[in-house]
């Protein structure tokens, strides 16, 4: 008996890290909330880490509407251009 | 044909070993699953028109793809019959569509099942059930079309439960969720007859529904009196939301509504003004959002039924789809509410074995 496998697999697919930032020092962070309940606060306080220990600065707050959807690329590239790094988590 | 649905595996000849065979490799929903022996998978595919590797939906997450093979191949596992094929494609051709979000809804917490609606003569034509036990069991085509979407998602886009499906408490509608809309003694147009498609077309509708309510009343005698109970489920406290609804009247609830002339469009405007909770009500159970709010009252899409200090579910009545389905006895509908708690699936229909508008 001859069965067809019902999986498929992937692409192969070229993905690399963001090269790691040299150092936080006095950088400009900003942060995407997906737009769930508790998001803004945690990331909020997330930043604060970063200005206490790093003295960073907090830039815009980037959004989006649909937490399980990419961010619009319009975002990111904003947000390229604002921040030096940016945070993100869930906030659930 | 494509590079890995083609992928053979060969088997002793035993249909129990065979069955087991399937357990081994992690292909099921946890029933036992029809061996996809090469001769029945062929036989799915004669349904369709397009060559075998035509993609009929992709997975962004990922960039796993669903070939019309691939599909076949899971809907002979399902235990459909070739004649049923043309509806699992246009199904996932809807779920393809960016605004469904089937990789949300189908890797939440939540734990979505993406119900399917068809609407039109195929329903018939492939001997579905849109009457009595609607929701099931008991009807292979409703049954296992259903299921066949199950092991797709399971299997070309592993969307594995634990791992890549991270639902809470998971749902069983996510075994199987396919219905018929029942035409019989139905006083409004058929949901596919609201399309713009050319005549005699038939549709499916995937919508990721969240859960079933069965919304009873036995004693409500007009329109008003039977969809406040509709209303009230509606705006529970668990499931008021900015999403889309779907709601599944009876014939003896359609039967009020039809006979004191109501249309489709007077039952949105209905259920969208009444299925609402006060703030307060909604701050009491830390569930007020002011975005939400706001997004409700947004010029652009704001409905003169909105009442100001309320939470209505949804952004205007048209996100309260309504048809009829189940059998005659009995004052028993549904009311299937949106994954999510924002908006974050959309419902989306497709024509079902042809091309309207294609590429």
């Amino acid at each position: 008996m001859q069965l067809y496998d019902p999986t498929v697999t992937g692409p192969d697919r070229q993905s690399r890290r963001a090269p790691p930032l040299a150092s936080l020092e006095g950088l400009t962070v900003g942060y995407l909330e997906n737009g769930k309940l508790n998001a803004t606060n945690m990331l909020r306080e997330t930043a604060e880490v970063f200005v206490a220990r790093h003295g960073c600065q907090i830039g815009p707050v980037y959004s989006k509407f649909n937490a399980s959807a990419p961010a619009p690329e319009a975002t990111l590239r904003l947000a390229a251009d604002e921040v030096d790094f940016l945070i993100t988590g869930l906030g659930d | 044909m494509p590079r890995d649905s083609a992928r053979i595996h060969d088997v002793p000849d035993d249909l129990l070993a065979a069955m087991d065979y399937c357990y081994e490799q992690g292909w099921t929903d946890g029933l036992p699953v029809v061996p996809p022996v090469t001769d029945r998978v062929e036989a799915m595919m004669m349904y369709e028109g397009r060559p075998p590797e035509t993609v009929i939906a992709l997975h962004p997450a990922t960039g796993l793809e669903c070939t019309i093979h691939a599909a076949a191949v899971n809907a002979v596992m399902a235990g459909c019959l070739p004649e049923y094929f043309p509806v699992i494609v246009a199904a996932f051709e809807a779920m393809h569509e960016p605004d469904f979000n089937f990789h949300g809804s189908t890797a939440s917490t939540g734990g979505s099942a993406p119900l399917l609606i068809v609407s039109g003569g195929v329903a018939d034509e492939i001997g579905m059930n849109s009457d009595v036990n609607l929701f099931g069991p008991g009807n292979r085509a409703n049954a296992t079309i259903g299921r066949a979407t199950r092991l797709i998602l399971r299997n070309v886009f592993q969307m594995i439960p634990g791992i890549s499906d991270k639902s809470t408490q998971g749902n069983p509608n996510k075994y199987s969720f396919c219905i018929a809309e029942r035409a019989r003694d139905n006083p409004w147009p058929l949901l596919v007859e609201t399309l713009d498609y050319p005549e005699g077309v038939s549709s499916v509708t995937a919508y990721a529904g969240g859960g079933f309510f069965n919304v009873e009343n036995h004693g409500g005698a007009t329109p008003e009196a039977v969809l406040s109970s509709f209303a009230d489920t509606m705006a529970g406290l668990g499931v008021l939301t900015l999403g889309q609804s779907v709601i599944v009247l009876s014939p003896e609830h359609m039967r009020i509504l039809g006979n004191a002339g109501w249309t489709r469009e007077n039952a949105q405007d209905y259920l969208f003004e009444n299925a609402r909770r006060s703030r307060a009500d909604m701050e009491t159970a830390g569930k007020f959002r002011e975005r939400d709010y706001a997004r409700q009252r947004d010029p652009a899409v704001k409905s003169s039924l909105l009442h100001d200090g309320y939470m209505h579910r949804g952004i205007s009545p048209a996100d309260i789809l309504i048809i009829m389905g189940g059998g005659d006895a009995g004052g028993h509908s549904s009311f299937i509410p949106s994954w999510s708690r924002a908006r974050s699936s959309l419902m989306q229909s497709k024509p079902i074995g042809v091309c309207i508008d294609c590429d």
